[in-house]
């Protein structure tokens, strides 16, 4: 590191000081957000941190003048996090940059309009960019990670701030998106909840007011929440709104959401193109599809077991194993079809055994019973029409349309 | 004098008590005599100037004498864990009140203050002889307020305060009420007729004063006769002989004593001004009485002044005449106190003159009460009790008059009073039997004689710190300040400490509107140190500073007065109360405080005398006090000096305990732990000063609120001790404490820890082992087991042992959990294992994480839940036939395979089974719901039980036709039960109908299901619990 003059750190210091008051006098949102912006790692916040780290009385400079001074409760702490970020401490960093925040909240109420909402993000972002690393940080010295659970509370207050009338509401589903991104990480999904709630319900809310990109956020959440649900239909609608209005360049973004949506779109039975799988490396998603247009039960739970561990993290196992009546059907679907081509007037009666039979071939070891079992099941969602006759073991199609579509909906449980 | 000295004697444990009743009587007085100094002052002094040596000197008495009555009243609210203090307070106070009566109402308003803040206590106490003087007190404070707002209102609820106060003041109080405030003392009177007594106070809150005031006289009068009536008619006739006197006769007789010294003071005073009416009420009170007639004599001249404004015309003509017939006795002191204090002091001295005459004649005097209230044969008796009750109200009518503006305080003091006032009947009358019995007869003469001789100098000195204190007397303001602080008092032992400090404060304070709010203000502070700093301030500045200040303003020379004089009675009070407990010592200071008031006051020459040579007593007293009195403030702040004294004990008893406990610890001691231990033990010390402090800020920040703070503070200072206990416990911090057992048994039942456990009851891990062997191989129920493995899990927790033991206990109980279907006791035990797995113990780690699986497939339905156990399962645990079984039980279970869940049921291992259990009704009634949607168009039964698992039995190998048929005839059963049409085939098989079967469906209720949802509370498992 290049030699630094303490009159170079006066000067990094003040100029920053000079920045702030600048920006918050002149109500320049954008310049202000820049300033906090801490884990940006921007040169001219490394080098005011080395000034910080020289220039030890940087609260005295700010105490001495009225300019800097009512800010002091914000700057202040700041610099701490700042300084602390910058030797690795980020949990201290986190406490700190947390208390400045907590000053600015109590500024940010204070102005009538929102010009400041775009430096609120920045620390809200922070706020949780900060905490994470600091519990990774925690957790790697042995200690509890719990900055995150801090910055969750602490974006409950933000929002608190935001949900009201007046020009701030359309801030408050950036800080609930954020706190979704803090539930979901903590495992703590049933804290939305509540926020869902507020936003769905309070009349303040204007859904179609807020920033796009924030709703695109905010269904993608809510519809991971409804497949955990496995509300089908539900996570759909919000799936799909959210690959509809994501900006069609970030991929990565569109990927997070096919990676959900495909699962449910496949549990109402609509199947993906391979490119698109293709497309957003979601490659683990093609045995299953392709298990589905068989009927191959071997390929999906070969499928399943393959990719367990992802599947079970992003929450869609439960979603995939339950394509298995659909895999059921479809096979009982190209033994019909056989059938037909061999003798039409008998087609609509499957003999049990052949069904075993058929499940033996993929490596299925089923007895009669428990494939009559599933069977039964699969009548009883609706998957098959017909009955079964257990005097003869014979499933007996119905004539019309024995295999009904699921179009859309989900299957019946 | 004789009679007080026998009563002394007898009363002596409860001396301690009655000397902490006293000085808080004596700081009521003194703050009484302040009110009454500026309020009356003028007036009084003009009267003084008639009456004036009898007059001040008599008040100067009186307010002693209220004073004693207030600290009896305090005593027996303190006492309340001995009722023997109590009574023996009482007695003194009856007394005290006599003489009260006599003086009070030159004092009444000063006394009826007091008295409302004794009645408090009482009520606090709950004695029902307590509360029975508080509910005088309140009925006096009515008629405080009642006289505050309405002067007439006064004179009646003073007399409905006498009726209250006994059955002959009853009586005075319907000839009161009918002559003035009827209407008012209707609501008194209801409130009386509610509680009895104790009621009446609550009454008197809620109805405004002039309200109350009728409806005192309109309900109160009756009520209280009765009431009165009955309770006076057995005191006198029994209780007052052998109660009172053989428990406070030792006491009471130092206190006497001391009493007749004051009394002795105050009724030289009186014989000065009203010698008739002093040795009447000293007569009337037995030992107390020189005492009352003196107090009996000031007060009234006191009052009068005041009192003649106001009801001049109703005192001075009915009152006075009246009393002087009637009122001389108890009753007539009580109406006068109450009148006099509302109205005029004129009146009660008029009366307490005459009365005083009777006295002499104490059942003459008696009878004319009596003739004139119509209680003439419990007169004897009612008058004493009247008396003592009306020194609390007395006490409470100058806290109300002085706060006669804060209604709320009057009403928090009647609430308080009511039940004060009850015990105080009830105490009261034994007491006064008592001192009917020794003092009425001999007594009274002895004491008459005695005060006489000494009374008079005093008087002299009474007579002029009377002059000087009146037109020095404190407003309102400093009334209101002293019945708040009376009222906080009355909560705490503490609070007869606040008054102390503000009796300085007032002396110290020239200005009124400082004295109040400073007043208030430290009252919450003093109290606590007051003990000390005012034990201090008596004896080292408060006598110097106090005579100079009486000289320089009225005020203060009462002040000083009271200071000087309180300092000795409280020497002498305090040397015993210390003799007999450290408790007291608290209690000592505020009464040193009182006398010492009291004295100063009077500033007779005995009264230095005694100064002088109690004063190393005091001293001695003080020494130990502040020791004691800040560990005991610590403790019980909030609570009165009585309380601290016995919370400190208690808070050391506590301290002690942690210090062994955390001795115990200290064999593992390291620098941290001791610092813990220190942090703890401040945390203690800070909560039991917060505790302290809240409860000073309590009554302050609430005027009516404050009774019902003074009842739970009293009731808070009782069980302080166990108070301070139970939060330590709650501080615990359970690693400091960690036990090492060393009990041997075996056996040991559950019960939850409220406290520091013992090492004796707690058993070491060698026992523990065999605990849990024995247990493994009992015959007995799972609730027996239950309860055992619950205390072994406690002996572990509090001996901090985490090792296999532990997992093969919490396993254990899982397991039998499991096999019972106890999901809740299940739960805690997968928990604790699953942090002790986490920690490293071995034990049965696979098990119970197929265990956990099953229990969320199967009983949460939790996709998340379920996600997350199976996410956390390793590659490893998915290999493990436990785990294997509990992943394909979900399997079937998600997908509905009923087959297959039926097939593992009867194949699961470990207790898999007994999970499964928890989930198979529903399974098969999802499975019968299934089949009939898609089997047509029959099915046979015997493939149902078989796929469904009624047949497991014979599932392994070629059952039995019999077990078979079992089976069959089980399903079949099952089947009816959900609804389910079966009809039998040409073959005479039983077969399904499907379709039929398909709209039939249902859930029964399960047969064992509970109304409050939760089986393990049901009546049979309790029966079986207790059992046990």
């Amino acid at each position: 590191m290049a030699y630094l003059s303490m009159g170079e750190a006066h000067r990094r210091i003040t100029e920053y000081l000079n920045r702030f008051c600048d920006a918050v006098s002149s109500q320049d949102g954008a310049s202000l957000k820049s300033l906090f912006a801490l884990s940006s790692n921007s040169p001219s916040f490394l080098a005011l941190a080395d000034a910080l780290n020289l220039f030890q009385d940087a609260n005295r400079l700010i105490k001495q003048s009225d300019q800097y001074s009512q800010f002091g409760e914000i700057v202040v702490p700041l610099f701490r996090s700042l300084q602390n970020y910058k030797q690795g401490s980020l949990a201290e960093a986190h406490n700190a940059f947390e208390k400045s925040a907590s000053a600015f909240i109590q500024e940010f109420r204070n102005w009538d309009s929102a010009w400041a909402l775009e430096a609120l993000y920045v620390i809200v972002y922070e706020i949780r960019v900060l905490a994470e690393r600091a519990d990774k940080q925690l957790a790697s010295n042995g200690k509890s990670p719990e900055k995150l659970k801090g910055a969750g509370s602490f974006l409950m207050k933000v929002f608190g701030v935001l949900a009201g009338k007046g020009p701030k509401r359309v801030g408050a589903l950036y800080a609930t998106c954020q706190l979704f991104k803090i539930y979901f990480k903590l495992g703590t999904v049933h804290l939305c909840r509540s926020v869902i709630r507020s936003i769905e319900t309070a009349r303040i809310f204007d859904f179609e007011e807020f920033p796009k990109r924030d709703k695109v956020t905010y269904m993608y959440y809510t519809g991971r929440l409804e497949v955990l649900n496995e509300n089908f239909p539900a996570a759909d609608h919000k799936l799909s709104y959210a690959l509809l209005h994501c900006n069609p360049h970030s991929e990565a973004n569109i990927r997070m959401i096919l990676k959900y949506l495909i699962p449910v779109k496949l549990s109402i039975g609509i199947l993906p193109k391979d490119w698109l799988l293709e497309k957003y490396n979601l490659l683990e998603y093609r045995n299953v599809v392709q298990s589905l247009t068989r009927g191959d039960l071997r390929l999906l739970r070969r499928a399943l077991q393959d990719h367990e561990d992802r599947f079970l993290r992003s929450g869609v196992y439960l979603v995939l194993e339950k394509l298995e009546l659909q895999v059921y059907q479809r096979l009982v679907k190209k033994i019909y079809i056989i059938q037909k081509q061999k003798d039409p007037s008998k087609a609509h009666q499957v003999k049990l055994e052949v069904i075993v039979k058929a499940l033996k071939w993929l490596d299925m070891d089923m007895d009669a019973d428990e494939v009559e079992c599933i069977m039964a099941i699969l009548i009883f969602k609706n998957l098959v029409k017909g009955y079964f006759a257990h005097k003869s073991k014979v499933v007996v199609l119905s004539k019309q349309d024995p295999f009904p579509k699921l179009n859309g909906k989900p299957v019946n449980s | 004098m004789m009679n007080q000295g026998g009563n002394t004697e007898a009363l002596a444990p409860a001396e301690a008590h009655l000397l902490e009743l006293y000085i808080v009587l004596v700081e009521y007085r003194n703050l009484f005599l302040f009110l009454c100094q500026n309020q009356y002052g003028d007036a009084s002094q003009l009267q003084s100037s008639s009456f004036v040596p009898p007059a001040t000197g008599s008040e100067a008495v009186a307010w002693t004498i209220h004073r004693v009555d207030n600290s009896s009243t305090e005593n027996g609210i303190y006492s309340n864990p001995t009722y023997q203090y109590d009574q023996s307070t009482q007695p003194p106070a009856r007394s005290i009140q006599d003489g009260l009566t006599a003086a009070p109402v030159a004092g009444n308003l000063s006394s009826l203050g007091t008295a409302n803040v004794p009645q408090d206590y009482n009520t606090y106490t709950s004695y029902p002889s307590s509360s029975n003087p508080y509910g005088y007190g309140s009925t006096g404070y009515s008629g405080y307020y009642n006289s505050y707002q309405q002067q007439p209102n006064y004179s009646y609820s003073q007399p409905v305060g006498a009726y209250q106060n006994t059955g002959a003041p009853y009586q005075p109080i319907s000839s009161f009420q009918n002559t003035g405030s009827y209407a008012a003392s209707g609501s008194y009177s209801s409130t009386y007729y509610n509680p009895g007594d104790y009621q009446t106070s609550g009454g008197y809150q809620s109805s405004s004063y002039g309200n109350q005031s009728t409806l005192w006289n309109n309900g109160s009068y009756p009520n209280h006769s009765s009431h009165q009536y009955t309770n006076y008619t057995p005191a006198t006739t029994g209780a007052y002989g052998s109660g009172t006197v053989p428990s406070t006769s030792l006491q009471y007789q130092q206190h006497y004593k001391q009493w007749a010294d004051y009394y002795s003071q105050t009724e030289v005073s009186c014989a000065p001004g009203t010698e008739n009416t002093s040795v009447s009420s000293a007569s009337n009170l037995g030992c107390p009485i020189p005492g009352i007639t003196s107090g009996y004599a000031t007060p009234n001249t006191q009052p009068l002044p005041s009192y003649a404004s106001s009801w001049g015309p109703d005192s001075g003509s009915s009152s006075m005449p009246s009393l002087q017939p009637g009122a001389v006795i108890s009753g007539a002191h009580d109406e006068y106190w109450k009148q006099g204090a509302q109205k005029s002091q004129i009146h009660h001295t008029i009366p307490i003159q005459p009365n005083f005459q009777k006295p002499l004649d104490l059942k003459s005097s008696y009878d004319n009460f009596q003739d004139q209230h119509k209680t003439a044969p419990s007169h004897g008796p009612n008058l004493q009790y009247a008396t003592a009750q009306q020194m609390p109200q007395n006490y409470q009518s100058r806290l109300q008059a002085s706060p006669s503006l804060d209604t709320r305080t009057a009403s928090k003091l009647q609430i308080p009073t009511n039940p004060r006032i009850a015990s105080n009947l009830t105490v009261g009358f034994p007491k006064i039997d008592k001192d009917n019995s020794t003092t009425s007869a001999a007594a009274k003469p002895a004491y008459i004689s005695v005060s006489m001789p000494e009374p008079d100098g005093k008087v002299l000195s009474n007579d002029e710190a009377n002059s000087l204190l009146k037109p020095g007397m404190f407003p309102k303001s400093l009334r209101s300040y002293v019945e708040k602080v009376t009222a906080r008092c009355k909560d705490d032992i503490q609070m007869a400490a606040c008054q102390a400090v503000m009796k300085k404060m007032i002396t110290k304070a020239t200005a009124d509107g400082t004295l109040y709010t400073r007043n208030w203000d430290m009252e919450p502070l003093f109290p606590i140190p007051n003990a000390d700093l005012v034990n201090k301030d008596s004896e080292c500045s408060t006598l110097d500073s106090s005579l100079p200040k009486h000289k320089r303003s009225p005020s203060r020379r009462s002040k000083s007065r009271w200071e000087p004089l309180p300092e000795e009675k409280l020497v002498d009070k305090t040397v015993p109360i210390n003799n007999n407990n450290v408790k007291y010592s608290g209690w000592l200071h505020d009464n040193e405080r009182n006398r010492k008031m009291v004295v100063e006051n009077a500033e007779s020459k005995v009264d230095r005398l005694r100064n002088t040579k109690f004063s190393p007593l005091v001293q001695k007293n003080t020494g130990r006090t502040p020791q004691r009195a800040f560990k005991k403030q610590r403790l019980a702040d909030g609570s009165n000096s009585n309380e601290y004294g016995d919370t400190s004990s208690d808070s050391d008893k506590e301290q002690n305990l942690m210090v062994y406990h955390s001795g115990a610890m200290a064999l593992m001691d390291s620098p941290e732990e001791r610092k813990k231990r220190e942090n703890r033990s401040k945390r203690f010390d800070k909560g039991q000063r917060q505790r302290v402090e809240s409860n000073h800020f309590r009554p302050r920040n609430f005027g009516a609120g404050n009774l019902y703070t003074r009842r739970t503070s009293s009731s808070v200072l009782s069980k302080n001790f166990d108070d301070s206990s139970s939060r330590a416990v709650e501080d615990i911090d359970w690693d400091a404490l960690t036990v090492k057992g060393s009990c041997q048994e075996i056996e040991k039942r559950y019960l939850r820890l409220t406290s520091v456990p013992d090492p004796a009851t707690v058993r070491p891990e060698e026992v523990l082992t065999k605990a849990l062997l024995m247990v493994q191989n009992s015959q007995k129920n799972y609730l027996y087991k239950c309860d055992q493995l619950k205390s072994i899990r406690q002996d572990l927790t509090v001996q901090r042992i985490r090792n296999q033991l532990t997992v093969k206990v919490y396993e254990t109980h899982a397991r039998l959990a499991i096999e019972v279907g106890d999901l809740p006791e299940y739960n805690q035990c997968q928990s604790q294992l699953k942090t002790l797995y986490a920690e490293g113990v071995e034990g049965c780690h696979m098990e119970f994480a197929a265990y956990n699986l099953l229990c969320v497939i199967l009983h949460s339905n939790n996709n998340r839940d379920l996600l997350s156990s199976m996410s956390r399962l390793s590659d490893e645990a998915k290999k493990q036939e436990a785990v294997k079984h509990a992943l394909a039980v979900r399997a079937a279970v998600t997908s509905g395979n009923y087959v297959m869940f039926f097939r593992l049921y009867q194949t699961a291992p470990n207790l898999n089974t007994c999970l499964m259990d928890l989930y198979v009704e529903k399974m098969r009634y999802n499975a019968v719901n299934c089949m009939c949607r898609s089997y047509r168009p029959t099915v046979p039964v015997s493939y149902v039980a078989q796929v469904l698992g009624f047949s497991a039995i014979m599932a392994g190998n070629g059952g039995s036709d019999e077990k078979d048929t079992d089976a069959m005839e089980e399903c079949i059963e099952w089947l009816k039960a959900h609804g389910a049409i079966i009809i039998a085939d040409n073959d005479g098989d039983m077969i399904l109908d499907a379709k039929a079967s398909c709209s039939s469906l249902y859930m029964p209720e399960p047969e064992d299901a509970v109304t409050h949802g939760d089986a393990n509370l049901a009546v049979n498992d309790f029966l079986a619990r207790t059992s046990l």
